[in-house]
């Protein structure tokens, strides 16, 4: 494949954090998977494997590139072929890799790192890949295919692009009017806006830093059981955002950093069902929610009015309108569109950065013929706020995943969420 | 006004263009949440039913049994409408 892949505005998006976070001294928006495998495998087995998928998708080694129409370049020859690295473990080694930056500029845009035990036999498996590529269930997707030899590789060689939707085929007039919608709602939020824990050390940029906590599957069914109770059959999202946002609310207290309000951009799908095409993509738009501190003191409160803006967005074409906004943003040259995204992150439009990827690719069972024993979700986050959480169930138990910015978030305070967020879980009647 | 036959036609159209994928082999039998269907697509489907029958279904109406598939569904539509 030699054509050029027209980037969508969520992709666009995705890379505009990218740039964001390097000028910050980050180490770029790349997302990690990381596998605890109960055995381990010849590297070069994996590399074959790799090779494979990229003379199916040689977009895996291309180049982000055109002024006025972002587009993925993959070239005659296109970048590096993703490396592979082996690392003996060692402490920190984890939050080592997640910092080191992906030369995504160049053509990196996967990369794997096996880290082996002493002794050999069960290892870990990291694999990167930049956030502007594709979102998380693609990724998952890739990570299945290139660990099980028994999945035929999909037969259709080129991937899609997005989809447009009907709004998106109308006249350029209508689409704008559709765009400010969202505009005016951020700007509506403004009235009583965020102020994020990202505020405290602006300049001081360090590193990301990640814990996880894993529940076991007596108590993922415990915390299924009060997503249904105060949030509806299928309501474990909208559950695990309402605690999220309680738990923040009582850390912004605690850190003794009042907010007037949290601002919660709310990640919609926008694949259909059943389908995991276009692979190379970010199929998802934002909903930006906003609590207010006096709403935010239980769950059940912030999951009510949570359900009430879901469904007021889809009523009103919300969903819609974010989308088209974000389209609308790829045809500004990148200068003025950093200049946007960065006046919107110093105008604190994020409280909590907020991902549930749901279950985990059922296909995530084994890799190169070792047993998959656990799986991580590990994210990069912007300054402001600083601090995010993923949700998502591996075998049918609950792992959450919390991001938090040096020095925006120390580790302690850090693991003080993610245990408090945990027993909100549980209990969410814990005042 | 309409029977569980047609609602059962409609949201059965309605899934199959604007919330499933066409490779999806959908009948009004098909175990919704099996194959995807979550609580974004829950709130299409609501708002198509009040959009099409002009009623929303209340929240202790949505239970395993109401979404264990569109047959189930529609006929849930179809008691409403009758009770109203």
């Amino acid at each position: 494949m030699s054509g050029k892949l027209l980037l969508n505005g969520s992709d666009y998006l995705m890379l505009g954090f990218d740039h964001e976070l390097r000028r910050l001294g980050y180490a770029g928006n790349s997302c990690q998977i990381i596998l605890e495998l109960g055995s381990s495998f010849p590297r070069a087995r994996l590399e074959k494997r790799i090779l494979e998928v990229c003379s199916r998708w040689p977009i895996v080694r291309a180049r982000p590139g055109g002024m006025f129409r972002p587009q993925w370049k993959p070239g005659r020859n296109g970048g590096p072929t993703p490396s592979v690295r082996v690392h003996r473990d060692q402490e920190g080694l984890d939050q080592q890799l997640i910092n080191e930056s992906l030369a995504s500029d160049r053509g990196e845009l996967l990369r794997f790192d096996l880290i082996e035990r002493e002794g050999g036999g069960a290892c870990r498996l990291m694999f990167s890949w930049a956030h502007a590529l594709m979102d998380a269930p693609s990724a998952e997707y890739i990570l299945a295919l290139l660990g099980r030899e028994d999945l035929q590789m999909p037969a259709e060689p080129r991937p899609a692009t997005n989809a447009p939707a009907a709004a998106s085929r109308s006249k350029f007039s209508a689409r704008v009017k559709l765009a400010w919608k969202t505009l005016y709602r951020i700007e509506k939020m403004g009235v009583k806006g965020p102020r994020s824990l990202g505020t405290r050390h602006s300049d001081a940029p360090r590193a990301l830093g990640y814990r996880i906590e894993r529940f076991s599957a007596e108590e993922s069914k415990k915390v299924r059981d009060n997503a249904v109770r105060l949030c509806g059959l299928l309501g474990a999202a909208q559950f695990h955002a309402a605690a999220s946002i309680v738990e923040l609310d009582r850390l912004h207290k605690r850190l003794n950093k009042p907010s007037p309000s949290y601002v919660l951009p709310v990640p919609v799908g926008l694949r259909l069902k059943g389908a995991v095409e276009p692979i190379f993509s970010n199929q998802v738009t934002m909903l930006m929610t906003q609590f207010l501190t006096e709403d935010s003191a239980t769950v059940e409160r912030v999951a009510t009015l949570l359900k009430g803006e879901m469904q007021e967005a889809m009523r009103t074409d919300m969903l819609e309108s974010g989308r088209v906004l974000s389209d609308l943003f790829r045809f500004l040259p990148r200068s003025p569109y950093m200049a946007v995204l960065k006046k919107g992150l110093g105008g604190e439009i994020c409280s909590l950065f907020y991902g549930d990827t749901a279950a985990v690719n059922p296909n995530l069972t084994t890799f190169l013929g070792a047993p998959i024993l656990d799986f991580a979700h590990v994210a990069a986050i912007t300054p402001s706020p600083g601090i995010g959480v993923i949700f998502y169930y591996f075998q049918g138990a609950l792992r959450v995943t919390v991001l938090h910015l040096l020095p925006i978030l120390s580790p302690d305070e850090a693991a003080e969420f993610g245990l408090g967020l945990r027993k909100r879980l549980l209990e969410p009647g814990i005042v | 006004m309409a029977d569980a036959q047609q609602i059962e036609a409609e949201l059965l159209g309605f899934v199959r263009r604007e919330v499933f994928a066409p490779t999806v082999e959908l009948t009004p039998e098909t175990d919704l949440v099996a194959a995807g269907f979550d609580s974004m697509s829950l709130v299409r489907v609501l708002l198509f039913i009040e959009t099409t029958y002009g009623m929303w279904i209340p929240e202790k109406e949505i239970t395993a049994e109401t979404l264990r598939n569109l047959r189930s569904l529609a006929a849930a539509v179809c008691r409403l409408l009758h009770e109203r």
